[in-house]
């Protein structure tokens, strides 16, 4: 086990890295990269001047090394339109994307299971259908505009839900208003991310149904229930566990667009208004921040699966 | 019996195992009968909005400030948003903007795709572990992040965001096809081809690829149904297609300033978002069981 974890370890590691390469050099050898940014200024020296104070004006690959060599300890660089340090600022903003990636990843993972294993046991009935139809939708409709028209039903028309931000303004304490201004965006989110966990569940419940230590259950005259959770249930979870790996990279994809709906100031609107003010820095860090996340979460994954299912660690 | 009779023979038996596979083939689309209205809704809609305009002539860039915000009335059939404009005759030139970026952006992912998870199933080794180690990356970055990054560094020409959108999923089509090319590969007819001295070239394109291609053209629906969503988003966030150009994603971001105001303008390009990449993704799933019904 331990040698697996190690190997693990090291090509989580390979990956973040390969991540770090891909971003910095798309950014950087793009034609409106950061050197671009400062073409506006009007005199030469000037120009000279900025790329000297940004340090963009040594060769490409210095600056890789120079940054990485940084990044490893922590210091991400400086915003260039705040001025503050990139990893102030997304310590600033990661408690509130996990804050919301976490309710909308328990509520999907919760309700998936749920459809799926209801979709399962009445396979091709109604209640099948019902629950194809609804992962079908998740699919095809767009999670930002479902965020709309949910504020549009919630906030505009009942007024039973604030339309956007975190807390009321005076209220940082209150745990129900905290809660109210959760409840939409984590569940457009959440409805979004539902369709991978159905599908999953339902597939690995129909395909350990037909396996022999099932019906060796069932011949012994076991309940069609018991069978169920006590048998087939504990072998299905181990792909759906699989899939939340999957899940959570859909999830911070989603999370951009959601928190700009919603007025949500965590980690995806923090690299839209990065992105709209070209604040390369910020950009880089917050990608990369989203990147390690999926890569440690991926590596829990692989751990526990490899640790309900021994055979993955002696491949 | 003569050489002539065997082979003419032979030639009616292919000629009926290929009329019968034929015959199997639309009973199973037959029995898709929701697939099958998909098309239809999709043949439609790309008739609306490509033909639509040549019957409604309304310019969807007029501005009219005298007529901002008004409810549906015989002018304007859907109203007008909040510069005058005909919501109508946006949603029908956002509608080929979106389909566009969609189709085109599928053929770009698909193709990267297919070329790097073909080569790498195909011929193993060492350009095998490049391609999948470099899949691994692509799929560890969530793709908004590194779509956000291309687009706020190439900028966002039409092109660009075409390109940018493909490159977002051609990792999940290189995995896929890869464990495709994978599969055939090992089959005894590929080596056949090989053993009677055809090029790696050849053996891909006439005896690899034809197996593998339904499991393409299933990814392909499929695809253009996320890349309009993609789009949808990105345009809707201000990074997508630029106004005055309509794309639906860039219609629901003004629409979101007049929610208390006029909140249907917010429903239709939405509708129509939806109803679009619903058929794409129910005509992939129709698609998907008709070549292979025991899935």
């Amino acid at each position: 086990m331990t040698s697996y974890i190690l190997r693990r370890l090291v090509l989580g590691a390979v990956v973040l890295w390969l991540v770090s390469v891909v971003t910095f050099f798309l950014i950087h050898l793009a034609p409106g990269g950061p050197s671009s940014a400062v073409s506006f200024e009007r005199t030469a020296e000037e120009r000279e001047a900025l790329l000297k104070q940004f340090g963009l004006d040594e060769p490409v690959v210095v600056r890789y090394g120079k940054w990485l060599l940084s990044a490893v300890q922590g210091d991400l660089g400086v915003s260039y339109n705040q001025g503050l340090p990139v990893a102030l600022l997304l310590k600033q903003r990661l408690p509130n994307t996990l804050t919301l990636g976490l309710a909308a990843l328990v509520t999907a993972t919760v309700l998936g299971i749920l459809l799926g294993t209801v979709a399962a046991v009445n396979r091709n009935g109604w209640l099948d259908h019902v629950v194809s139809t609804i992962t079908t939708l998740g699919m095809s409709i767009p999670g930002f505009w479902l965020g709309i028209v949910a504020i549009i039903l919630f906030a505009v028309e009942l007024r039973w839900l604030p339309a956007s931000g975190i807390v009321s303004s005076g209220k940082a304490g209150d745990l129900v208003d905290r809660l109210k201004h959760l409840a939409m965006p984590a569940g457009v989110l959440a409805f979004t991310l539902m369709p991978n966990v159905v599908r999953v569940t339902r597939s690995a419940l129909l395909e350990v149904s037909r396996a022999d230590f099932v019906r060796t259950a069932r011949g012994k005259g076991l309940a069609p229930g018991t069978v169920l959770f006590k048998h087939a249930f504990k072998n299905a979870l181990v792909p759906v566990l699989a899939v939340l790996g999957l899940v959570t990279t859909a999830l911070f994809s989603g999370s951009v667009v959601i928190e700009s709906v919603f007025g949500w100031p965590g980690l995806g609107r923090l690299a839209i208004e990065a992105a709209n003010g070209r604040d390369y820095p910020v950009i880089l860090g917050a990608t990369l921040l989203a990147g390690l996340v999926v890569v440690v979460v991926n590596l829990l994954v692989d751990l526990l699966y490899a640790a309900v299912d021994p055979r993955i660690r002696h491949e | 019996m003569s050489d002539a009779t065997a082979s003419a023979l032979l030639h009616e038996a292919e000629d009926d195992a290929r009329k019968a596979q034929r015959g199997r083939f639309w009973r199973r689309v037959r029995r898709q009968p929701l697939g099958v209205i998909a098309l239809i809704v999709l043949v439609l809609l790309a008739a609306a909005v490509w033909l639509g305009p040549l019957v409604y002539r309304t310019a969807p860039n007029r501005t009219d400030a005298r007529n901002i915000l008004k409810a549906p009335s015989a002018a304007h059939l859907l109203g007008t948003d909040e510069l005058g404009r005909d919501v109508l005759a946006r949603v029908l030139a956002g509608g080929r903007v979106s389909l566009s970026v969609g189709l085109l952006a599928m053929v770009v992912g698909l193709a990267i795709g297919m070329l790097a998870g073909g080569l790498a199933g195909y011929f193993r080794g060492r350009v095998e572990v490049v391609v999948m180690r470099l899949v691994d990356v692509f799929m560890a970055i969530p793709n908004f992040f590194l779509i956000l990054v291309v687009v706020t560094a190439f900028g966002n020409h039409p092109v660009t965001v075409i390109v940018t959108v493909g490159i977002g999923f051609w990792a999940q089509m290189a995995r896929v096809v890869h464990a495709e090319f994978v599969k055939v590969r090992g089959f005894e007819f590929v080596e056949a081809a090989r053993a009677l001295g055809a090029t790696h070239p050849r053996t891909m394109l006439r005896h690899v690829m034809p197996q593998v291609a339904p499991q393409a053209i299933v990814l392909a629906s499929l695809g253009v149904g996320w890349a309009i969503l993609t789009e949808a988003g990105l345009s809707y966030l201000g990074l997508g297609i630029q106004p005055p150009l309509a794309s639906w994603g860039n219609m629901l971001q003004n629409a979101q300033s007049y929610l208390w105001l006029k909140p249907e303008l917010a429903i239709y390009p939405g509708l129509f978002i939806a109803v679009t990449v619903l058929a794409f993704n129910v005509l992939g799933n129709a698609l998907r069981d008709v070549f292979d019904p025991r899935g």
